[in-house]
């Protein structure tokens, strides 16, 4: 190396000490590592339309490499910066095709030996001169077992009028291990184990490389999980791959683009394809509830109803949550009931309007709870007793005890001391009241159809018309009930009580059983396994608790020893169960696991608006019964599957089972406070369009083709 | 309703496997515990600081990526700012014991102290158990996790993949960024980005 040149890459090393040794402007630089040369191939000359290419040759000392387009887990691309004169331009590196190039549990993309990389020129008329005078700054990244990032400064003059082609065997050879497109292939890609692996399926390949051995290299560096095995088979003319998504992945691509390269050999094939399927959302939901987005917050809220339509609507719903199947049998039971007593008027009357009160206290005393706490800044909303594990957990033990009495294992009067088991009989009012308190506590997160307009109005007005609209919400629900007390044809009409009522008792155990059964799914969402484990376990020593403090064949000391049992095990295990009723700290609940839908976020919403894509939301939670019908009826729906297919739209799902501010932010600015909620969003509108809680597939899909 | 068994099943497998690259963090997911001994001996071991946000920095004093941002006293003004905020802070460096590379923890304490860093811990993760359990590929490599245990970041620390120091001053830095986001309760804006930088050096297998 002459002095001169060892001097100046002294300079450069000095002025830039965070690059390895580089050289001063040349044709050539030389590192420890590589030699690089920028190298020109014009074979007739320098004209608009004939063929002019630049390349940066690299040959690197064994052991070393540089990178391809996509290096891999580690790594960074070579870049060229040209310097051109007016009316030339320099196109994209043409990469040859890559190398697998392991390190340790590491897998990189790129070169070793002697590499290429062409770039063609575009010469317009505008170009005048006797020589093209090119100047270049490349940097590249080398790596053995370490890494040196490098640059160099290039330039070259080619002339215009004579013949470049000292190299034409060198750039023949790298056009030749080019990746070429081929067109008779044939490409698709899909989303295949819940968006953790691609399925790639190529035909149409060239017949040199059918039934070889393919290594599959994507272009895009943000996707795959480079160091893991891909595994690929030849299936007549098709060849096939599952290549494994990154669990770090940072792009989402719709299509990508890859080269395929036979094991050993120089050059191959480049496919594009789409990708089907929808990739999850890398998003992960905020750490502390502290705060709404301030997109949702920015906006007022917009009731859509006025007050007195809320308040018939609020009767009417209320009205239908008599047919919850939670409720159902409790109501039945009471107004079957009424057939024995059609001679005392009096009583019955008072019986319902006790009921009625209870239903309806119990609605505006909710309601004023929900009030108070929103006011002090908590973000829920209807159906917020549902979002705590214990509370879950009680009802489900409230439901096995109602329902171990219907199936007769014990009646109330043996358990209950007997001052309080005759308080019970001598003032019927009160126990009629408690089961409107019931009747409240168990249907009250059931956001029944038309609901949920109203209370999400409530909770936009003044507090004493909120209140009213609870209130209204009560009498509605209590209505039935006290239309029964009140006109006894009515309850004449009931069939005669008789023995046939002692098996209907026992059969309505099970519907009981079954909301007991819906109720441990929902802890299950909110707890996982072990809260539901902790919870069957309680209901086991419940059930033996009630059975051993009602036996009444034995002596008063085998009594004493039976109870003592009872309330041993059930204290020892209901120990053991509470602290696994807490908000479980796993991130994900099920909504992940299926394909189709993705996790709600506004800032989503708003992004695949940006793009143009219409998005559908299903507000949702694990333990709203409506949620759960129109998830299994209308949303598995394969018509309107292949509608929301059709017209791509894309599918998420805001999962409030367990509190979420951001939710609660989103479900106020759409004025409603319960779930479900069913929103379209199409890109241009000013806002969504809200469907019916019970949503019919005709409904959707009549929204989804409105303009 | 799909009540997925594959959830548990792969736990099942991660553990049976130990501790491959094969499930590395995910983002969105909890993040991998581990307990080691830091540069001066001490035991740390992520459950010590449940309830806090903490950072993770894959570091290799002899890469030039990690230079950059030592040099430009990028890093440490990022670990400063994050640690003022009561951010847990902890370097790791997976180097292998016999690479060239590689620091005794005195050597690499003495490194850390050098360049003014304001690390809560550094810790030397020579088998590579902790970096393939987060599936670290750079130096540096990024994480952030949450209060609650779980992985909310994972990239780089800026959007300008270079070993130039002057990149620093016009590069948006994504830990800051991510930083921000976590603790005003906000979702992280940009959860997944390029890690950039030389690759870590593991053992082989």
């Amino acid at each position: 190396m002459p002095l001169l040149q060892r001097l100046l890459i002294l300079l450069a090393a000095a002025l830039m000490p965070w690059l390895a040794p580089a050289a001063a402007a040349s044709t050539v630089v030389t590192t420890e590592q590589v030699r690089a040369e920028l190298l020109a191939h014009a074979p007739e000359g320098i004209a608009p339309g004939k063929p002019l290419w630049l390349a940066l040759q690299i040959e690197h000392q064994p052991h070393w490499h540089t990178y391809w387009k996509n290096p891999g887990d580690s790594g960074l691309p070579t870049t060229l910066r040209w310097e051109l004169p007016a009316g030339v331009t320099a196109g994209e590196i043409a990469w040859p095709a890559p190398k697998r190039l392991p390190v340790g549990p590491l897998m990189n993309y790129g070169y070793d030996g002697r590499l290429l990389l062409p770039v063609p020129l575009t010469v317009s008329p505008a170009f005048t001169g006797n020589s093209l005078e090119v100047k270049a700054s490349a940097q590249w990244l080398v790596c053995k077992d370490i890494c040196i990032p490098q640059q160099g400064e290039f330039t070259l003059s080619v002339p215009v009028q004579a013949a470049t082609a000292l190299h034409a065997g060198a750039f023949a050879a790298a056009l030749a291990a080019q990746p070429q497109p081929v067109a008779t292939a044939q490409a698709s890609a899909e989303l295949i184990d819940d968006a953790k692996a691609l399925r790639v399926t190529v035909s149409g390949l060239p017949a040199s490389l059918q039934g070889r051995e393919l290594d599959f290299f994507a272009e895009a560096a943000g996707v795959v999980d480079h160091a893991a095995r891909f595994d690929a088979r030849w299936d007549g003319g098709t060849w096939q791959v599952r290549v494994p998504i990154s669990s770090q992945r940072f792009e989402s691509p719709a299509r990508m683009d890859a080269v395929l390269v036979q094991r050993g050999a120089v050059g191959g094939v480049r496919v594009g394809f789409a990708i089907a399927g929808m990739w999850p959302a890398i998003a992960v939901p905020a750490s502390t509830g502290a705060e709404a987005t301030p997109a949702a917050a920015a906006l007022p809220p917009t009731p859509a109803l006025g007050f007195g339509l809320a308040l018939a609507f609020a009767l009417f719903g209320g009205a239908l949550l008599n047919l919850m199947p939670c409720v159902f049998p409790i109501l039945s039971l009471k107004l079957l009931g009424f057939a024995g007593h059609a001679h005392d008027r009096r009583g019955l009357l008072a019986g319902g309007l006790a009921y009625s009160a209870g239903v309806v206290v119990s609605f505006v005393g909710l309601a004023a709870l929900l009030l108070v706490l929103r006011a002090g800044g908590e973000q829920i909303g209807w159906g917020f007793q549902l979002q705590s594990p214990t509370f879950v957990a009680a009802l489900a033990v409230l439901f096995t005890l109602i329902a171990l009495n219907l199936a007769g294992l014990f009646e109330f009067g043996t358990l209950l001391p007997g001052g309080l088991a005759s308080l019970r009989l001598r003032h019927p009012l009160a126990d009629a009241a408690l089961t409107g308190v019931l009747a409240v506590a168990v249907a009250s997160p059931c956001t029944a159809p038309f609901m949920g307009a109203a209370l999400g109005l409530a909770f936009t007005l003044p507090g004493a018309q909120a209140l009213a609209l609870f209130a209204a919400l009560g009498v509605g629900m209590a209505l039935p009930y006290l239309a029964a007390s009140a006109w006894p044809g009515l309850a004449r009409a009931m069939p005669r009580p008789g023995a046939w009522m002692a098996t209907f008792k026992a059969a309505m155990a099970f519907p009981m059983l079954a909301t007991v059964v819906w109720l441990a799914w929902v802890l299950g969402q909110q707890t996982g396994i072990d809260g539901v484990a902790g919870l069957l376990a309680v209901l086991v020593a419940l059930a033996f608790a009630l059975w051993a403090w009602g036996r009444i064949d034995s002596g008063r000391v085998a009594r004493a020893a039976w109870s003592a049992c009872g309330a041993l095990l059930l204290g020892a295990v209901l120990a053991w169960a509470l602290p696994t009723w807490h908000e479980a700290k796993a991130a994900s609940p099920g909504p992940a696991a299926d394909q189709r839908w993705q996790p709600w976020s506004a800032a989503r919403v708003a992004a695949l608006n940006a793009e143009g894509r219409t998005v559908f939301v299903d507000f949702t939670a694990a333990w709203c019964v409506t949620c759960q019908v129109n998830k299994r009826t209308t949303l598995g729906d394969s018509a309107v599957l292949a509608d929301l297919d059709a017209r791509q739209v894309v599918l998420l799902r805001a999962d409030w089972t367990r509190r979420d501010a951001a939710i609660s932010a989103e479900l106020a600015r759409l004025g409603r406070n319960g779930v479900p909620v069913y929103a379209i969003y199409k890109p241009g509108q000013a806002g969504p369009i809200l469907l019916p809680e019970l949503l019919r597939p005709q409904v959707l899909r009549d929204a989804l083709a409105s303009p | 309703m799909k009540m997925s068994l594959l959830a548990p099943l792969s736990v099942v497998l991660a553990c049976a496997g130990g501790a491959t690259f094969a499930t590395p963090a995910a983002v969105g997911q909890p993040a991998p515990v581990f307990s080691t001994t830091d540069v001066d001996g001490k035991a740390v071991s992520l459950t010590d600081f449940k309830g806090r946000t903490v950072v993770l920095e894959w570091v290799n004093p002899e890469c030039p990526y990690v230079r950059k941002h030592y040099g430009s006293a990028n890093m440490q003004a990022t670990q400063k700012a994050a640690t003022a905020k009561g951010v847990v802070w902890l370097a790791v460096n997976s180097t292998e014991a016999r690479h060239v590379d590689y620091k005794p923890p005195a050597a690499m304490a003495a490194w850390m102290k050098s360049q003014g860093a304001a690390a809560t811990a550094t810790l030397i993760d020579a088998d590579g158990k902790i970096g393939r359990a987060y599936g670290a590929r750079t130096t540096p490599h990024m994480y952030v996790i949450d209060a609650r245990g779980t992985l909310v970041y994972a990239g780089g620390i800026d959007d300008k993949p270079s070993a130039n120091p002057a990149d620093v001053k016009t590069a948006t830095n994504h830990v800051t960024a991510a930083l921000a986001d976590v603790l005003a309760g906000r979702p992280v804006a940009q959860p997944a980005t390029r890690p950039y930088g030389c690759s870590v050096k593991y053992a082989d297998g």
